[in-house]
């Protein structure tokens, strides 16, 4: 019992390292030797390990809860704790959805305002239609207008001051051209320049300005009459995507533009016109619009200001509309398109090539 | 929600030296300063503060034991680790509880893997638990000598003069048998 109760002080002594050297030497050899002593040193090593472990955590445990006592843990359950509330609740737990969910609201706002900001456009292309209304009803005060200042490209024409041009076409072989309304309105004097670059002096036969039409004969002496026409007028309307092309005088020579029918009625659902989409400039006006097979199928007219491509071309049913609304009495001669196309079937350039001796540019002086 | 962290929350670094120096200030300090994230966290995640007490508790236990093992490497913020390991603790309770585990409110961005110390942890637990039992079956006085003995670090003379022995050999020998049986209470579970 006393052995025993000697052996637990050296073994406790060898593990706390408090024997001597000499004691330790002779320890170890008595550990090697005998195995039972190893085991119980090593059995009372992971004993005396966990009761300081249990010994540390009990102490540590103590101060915690002596930390704990000092924590108002009543009032900060209170503010921690899940709100009653399933509203707040939710905020809580769903704040990053609920921002991302906030910022996608915001940003369709931002769209809606932007959207707005179009429709608020369109509304200013509303006010220019009314002032293109204008332009038809009083042609007048719309020259007069461009007149005062140049910049106002709005109707296709020639900016040199005081002096405009546009486009016009044979109607007949004997002289009768037809041109938009707003190219001559006003004018005291009005000529007429072929591909070849001779001028003649024209009449005013009939206006139109219904459909912003007008009919021009060429009164000159010097004019021995075309050949008979290569285009015919197309009576029925054509549809959308169709590629055209027209010719016209934005300068002093003859320009082709191509393009297609963007849309079968014109400024603001106007029924009488088709959108184009063809780049035209000022001078373009009362030029022919042609399709591919060499009919007739408009006359440019206009063009929209601020919208890329937005050309307005008076349908052809309506240029016979307003030739029939001529009286035959008015006329020495009744105003009568040609019957056949001889454009049919030919290339491109070959059709200028052809219709190029019937496009006029049409200069007026006021 | 966040609420703000008093200004006596010890950095990381002090709180580091403080268990190495077993500094009782920093402990307070410590344990009140990020007792709010956990308490959170587990009211939010079907416990109340009890739970709360618990869970941080062990949390605490954990950080000190990792620090003492020399095995803490300031990889990660103290705050962050802290949260990860009562998150864990805290789930493991709620799985065993056969509560839900899904969708966890989480109240901190990172959550770090800290699996290995909790299974370390665990391992300390049990053997924590088998000494509260075995000393509890020891009963009295043996428990008493044991724990001054060995905890409270009290010499042979002063448990002598306590437990009124006669001489220091009397009281060894006591302690020797309270011993033996302990050891026995012990290894048995």
């Amino acid at each position: 019992m006393r052995n025993e109760i000697e052996l637990e002080a050296i073994i406790e002594d060898y593990l706390n390292g408090k024997l001597t050297p000499a004691e330790m030497q002779a320890f170890e050899a008595l550990r090697i030797k005998d195995p039972s002593i190893d085991h119980r040193v090593v059995a009372h090593k992971v004993f005396l390990e966990s009761l300081k472990d249990y010994g540390q955590t009990v102490a540590l445990k103590h101060r915690m809860d002596q930390a704990h006592a000092s924590i108002d843990v009543e009032a900060l359950s209170k503010a921690l704790r899940p709100h009653p509330s399933f509203i707040v609740n939710m905020w809580r737990k769903n704040k990053a959805t609920i921002g991302i969910a906030a910022s996608f609201i915001l940003l369709s706002f931002a769209m809606l305002y932007s959207i707005n900001q179009n429709t608020q456009q369109i509304g200013n292309v509303e006010l220019m239609r009314s002032e293109l209304g204008k332009i038809k009803n009083s042609q007048s005060s719309l020259i007069r207008k461009i007149n005062s200042s140049a910049a106002v490209a709005t109707e296709p024409r020639n900016e040199r001051p005081a002096n405009y041009g546009g486009t016009g076409f044979a109607l007949t072989s004997n002289g009768y051209l037809l041109t938009n309304l707003h190219v001559i309105e006003g004018a005291e004097s009005i000529t007429v320049v072929d591909n070849s670059g001779t001028p003649y002096k024209v009449r005013v036969i009939r206006t139109d300005s219904q459909y912003d039409l007008a009919i021009l004969k060429i009164t000159d002496d010097k004019f021995k009459g075309l050949s008979s026409l290569p285009y015919r007028l197309k009576s029925n309307t054509i549809g959308m995507g169709e590629e055209v092309y027209t010719l016209g005088f934005p300068k002093d020579d003859a320009v082709y533009g191509r393009g297609y029918v963007s849309s079968r009625t014109g400024y603001n659902g106007d029924t009488t016109q088709y959108q184009v989409s063809i780049p035209v400039n000022p001078g373009n006006s009362g030029g022919p619009l042609l399709d591919q097979r060499g009919n007739i199928i408009g006359v440019i007219s206009a063009k929209q200001n601020q919208v890329d491509g937005a050309t307005f071309a008076v349908k052809s049913k309506y240029i016979q509309e307003a030739l029939n609304s001529i009286p035959n009495d008015s006329l020495n001669t009744k105003v009568a398109f040609s019957k056949r196309n001889n454009l049919q079937g030919l290339s491109k350039t070959k059709q200028i090539e052809k219709i190029k001796d019937y496009v006029f540019m049409i200069k007026v002086y006021k | 929600m966040n609420n703000k962290l008093s200004s006596s929350v010890p950095t990381d670094r002090e709180v580091v030296l403080g268990i190495l120096n077993g500094s009782e200030e920093v402990l307070n300090r410590l344990y009140a300063g990020y007792f709010p994230m956990v308490l959170q966290f587990i009211l939010n995640n079907n416990g109340d503060d009890d739970d709360a007490k618990d869970v941080y508790q062990e949390g605490i236990i954990v950080v000190y034991n990792k620090v003492k093992s020399g095995n803490f490497e300031l990889s990660s913020k103290l705050k962050t680790y802290l949260y990860s390991v009562c998150r864990r603790i805290w789930l493991k309770k709620l799985a065993q509880q056969s509560k839900k585990t899904s969708n966890i409110a989480d109240f901190e961005d990172v959550v770090i893997a800290v699996d290995e110390d909790i299974e370390h942890h665990e391992e300390k637990d049990r053997q924590f638990e088998q000494m509260q039992a075995a000393l509890l079956h020891l009963g009295e006085p043996c428990k008493t000598i044991i724990q001054d003995f060995y905890i409270h670090n009290l010499s042979m003379q002063d448990i002598c003069e306590k437990f009124g022995y006669t001489n220091t050999d009397n009281a060894k020998t006591q302690k020797y048998k309270c011993l033996q049986r302990l050891k026995k209470l012990f290894f048995q579970t």
